[in-house]
């Protein structure tokens, strides 16, 4: 098992940036999900990882050693792809055989080698049908287990759930993740879904434009967001962000004032407040509700205050306000996060004193 | 408006009569156009089998028709009469034994070999005609097929090979000039090659493989690459390229990548433009003549030519029996692999 690290990794495609200045280690056996929306350069750094694309600059190490110049067959990585990329002429035992056909692996031994990985991803009985003939779910498992059968270094993941229905995808997750503790191969999963990324990983890289925002557990990503973006990507329903200004010791926003303390600095300022972390009481913001969604379980409020438009959510089955109602919203003033409108940057050691 | 039972087994009883006056008129107009198209093949087979001391006997042909036209009637109506397949394939299996009996008792003993003796005689001209007309020069007629057989196939082999290769190459690699590439690859299919038979000739004079079969080889594979290339390159687009990378990190090289993963997937496309190919090869006959001087090689073509080529009066029999000969491969290669060419247009849009 390796020590995967990325040093200073850049992909340009022409005058476009794919990964931008990429810093990255990844220890044995972790579990790691590198989290972003569509284009944000998530499975470049994959195919950079896998040799399939060679890094414009930077190095790319296993083991402390550069790999830069390491053909992908070479690599020992394991890889499994959106579309699962089954080769089509082959029966299921002939694609588990593929990547130990380059590897002078005796005939019993792969076949000794495809009979356990079959097992372990529960596809025996599959052995001898065609890709064609296969489920979704299983042939996400042929992929999975073709990817294993070579004992990688590491193993990529690149979207693996999303072309499943969302019953398969609860199952499959916990499959995976219950595979790779088993094997302690260390996986990197590519995803867009923050709900696959913080059920499965130890570690998120969050993603953005080519570069990492952040890299941290699912709780510190949802807690302490370092950026912006951060804190809108990673929660759902999304975060509330509202535009303000910190003037000495006041926070303006909208109409309203509310006191800071803190090592404040005078600067345009958006502050994020979760909708789970909002309640109603008898005293806070009064505010007036706008919008309800019922969600099932919850119900989603929005309700226009002084400072701008809030959600908050209510864990009741049936709206137990009306629209237009007036309400007053609570929350904990350490709650609030404070992030330079500028940079994007989360400004630490400001507090709200009131929230009210 | 409340519809009863009945109307309702009004309403089924009329969509199904339209419905069968649709398929029979259909199956009437295809039958009558199809008419020209197999008459003609019909009639070779039929001259070649009955025509007798150079003349062809049209009673017979008028006889055969006489049997086969009622047949193809009887065919249609009993399609149109039974709904179950096996009703249709019973009544054609009695019709194909009726028209058996009918043609023997009508023009079996008119039917004969003797016009398919230029199999077994390497010297018919010479017994058609007398040595003297044909001065020892035409050959025995296994020589042009083996000839013919020649051409066809290599130059079958190297336009798929290197169709295969370029549309690969095309469809997988971004390299310099790519795009005017494959336009000129369009804009050359525009010209006919005849217009290029004088050029063509004197390049193949100049590197001296005139009245050499090397020469039509060459010239036959360069004019079909550019369009086979272009088909070729539709079929490797459609070969998603996750398969490729991911035989690239399951340990195989490029090179195995293609022979082990992309080329199984394009199969279709390499019989297609193989059987394309290789008819084109074997009709070759503009280019096999420009290409000589003499009668320094024989192919079917031009052994078919020389048949039916004569002022002193044409053998008929002989000619249709060389015919049937010369078509009987393309004919089997087309029926066992039709399959593979109706997939052409799939690989092929995808330009």
């Amino acid at each position: 098992m390796a020590s995967i690290e990325l040093r200073h990794v850049s992909k340009h495609w022409g005058p476009t940036i794919a990964v931008d200045r990429m810093n990255l280690t990844l220890e044995d056996g972790e579990f790691v999900a590198i989290l972003g929306p569509s284009g944000c350069g998530k499975s470049t750094t994959l195919f950079l990882l896998a040799g399939i694309y060679a890094p414009t600059e930077g190095d790319i190490c296993f083991e402390g050693a550069r790999i830069n110049d390491v053909e992908p067959r070479d690599r020992n990585v394991g890889i499994v792809f959106q579309s699962y990329a089954l080769y089509p002429n082959m029966t299921v035992l002939k694609n588990l055989l593929f990547p130990l056909r380059f590897k002078n692996t005796s005939n019993e031994d792969a076949h000794a080698r495809a009979m356990e990985i079959a097992e372990l991803v529960q596809i025996e009985d599959l052995l001898e049908r065609e890709p064609s003939q296969l489920s979704g779910g299983q042939q996400q498992r042929v992929a999975l287990a073709r990817a294993l059968i070579k004992k990688p270094n590491l193993l990529l993941l690149d979207e693996p759930l999303s072309n499943l229905d969302a019953t398969l995808r609860l199952t499959m997750r916990s499959e995976i993740k219950r595979i790779q503790r088993e094997l302690a191969v260390t996986t990197i999963l590519v995803t867009h879904d923050q709900v696959e990324a913080t059920t499965m990983a130890d570690r998120i890289i969050c993603m953005k434009d080519g570069q990492i925002e952040q890299v941290d557990t699912a709780e510190n990503l949802y807690r302490r967001p370092d950026r912006i973006f951060v804190a809108s990507f990673v929660g759902s329903p999304p975060i509330n962000l509202v535009q303000g200004r910190i003037d000495k010791t006041m926070l303006v926003a909208g109409q309203r004032r509310l006191p800071v303390s803190g090592n404040t600095v005078s600067t345009n300022v958006t502050i994020g407040l979760r909708p789970e972390l909002i309640s109603t009481g008898e005293q806070g913001l009064p505010a007036s509700i706008v919008n309800i969604e019922p969600m099932g379980r919850e119900i989603l409020y929005a309700a226009q205050s002084e400072i701008g438009l809030l959600r908050f959510l209510e864990a009741t089955p049936q709206p137990r306000l009306a629209l237009e109602e007036h309400v007053h919203l609570k929350a904990d003033p350490g709650d609030v996060l404070f992030f330079d409108t500028g940079s994007g940057q989360r400004i630490e050691g400001v507090r709200l004193d009131a929230f009210s | 408006m409340a519809l009863t039972q009945r109307d309702w087994n009004v309403l089924a009883r009329r969509s199904r009569n339209i419905r069968h006056v649709q398929m029979g008129l259909l199956v009437g107009f295809l039958t009558i156009v199809s008419i020209p198209v197999v008459l003609p093949f019909f009639w070779v087979f039929v001259i070649s089998f009955s025509a007798r001391t150079g003349g062809v006997e049209s009673a017979v042909l008028w006889r055969a028709c006489g049997v086969l036209v009622p047949a193809v009637v009887a065919y249609v109506v009993v399609h149109l009469t039974f709904d179950s397949i096996r009703k249709r394939l019973f009544g054609a299996a009695v019709l194909i034994l009726l028209v058996m009996i009918g043609l023997i008792v009508t023009v079996g003993k008119d039917l004969h070999l003797h016009n398919y003796r230029f199999l077994a005689n390497a010297n018919l001209i010479e017994d058609l005609r007398g040595a003297a007309t044909a001065g020892g020069q035409f050959p025995w007629v296994w020589e042009a097929f083996v000839n013919s057989l020649l051409v066809a196939a290599s130059s079958t082999l190297f336009k798929v090979s290197i169709a295969t290769v370029c549309g690969y190459y095309l469809s997988r690699f971004a390299f310099y000039g790519r795009s005017a590439f494959l336009q000129t690859l369009l804009i050359l299919e525009v010209f006919h090659p005849w217009m290029l038979t004088i050029p063509i000739f004197l390049v193949i004079y100049w590197i001296g493989l005139l009245n050499n079969l090397a020469g039509p080889i060459l010239v036959l594979t360069v004019i079909d690459l550019p369009f086979f290339i272009f088909i070729m390159k539709g079929f490797f687009d459609a070969v998603p390229w996750d398969i490729e990378m991911s035989a690239m990190t399951d340990g195989a090289s490029r090179r195995q990548a293609f022979r082990h993963v992309v080329l199984p997937q394009v199969w279709a496309g390499i019989i297609a433009i193989s059987v394309l190919g290789f008819i084109r090869g074997w009709e070759e006959y503009v280019f096999v003549t420009a290409l000589r001087t003499g009668n320094s090689y024989w192919v079917m073509s031009t052994y078919l030519y020389y048949v039916a080529d004569d002022v002193m009066g044409v053998d008929y029999g002989v000619v249709a029996a060389v015919s049937v000969f010369y078509m009987a491969p393309s004919l089997l290669l087309y029926m066992f692999l039709q399959r593979n060419l109706t997939q052409l247009t799939l690989g092929g849009i995808k330009g």
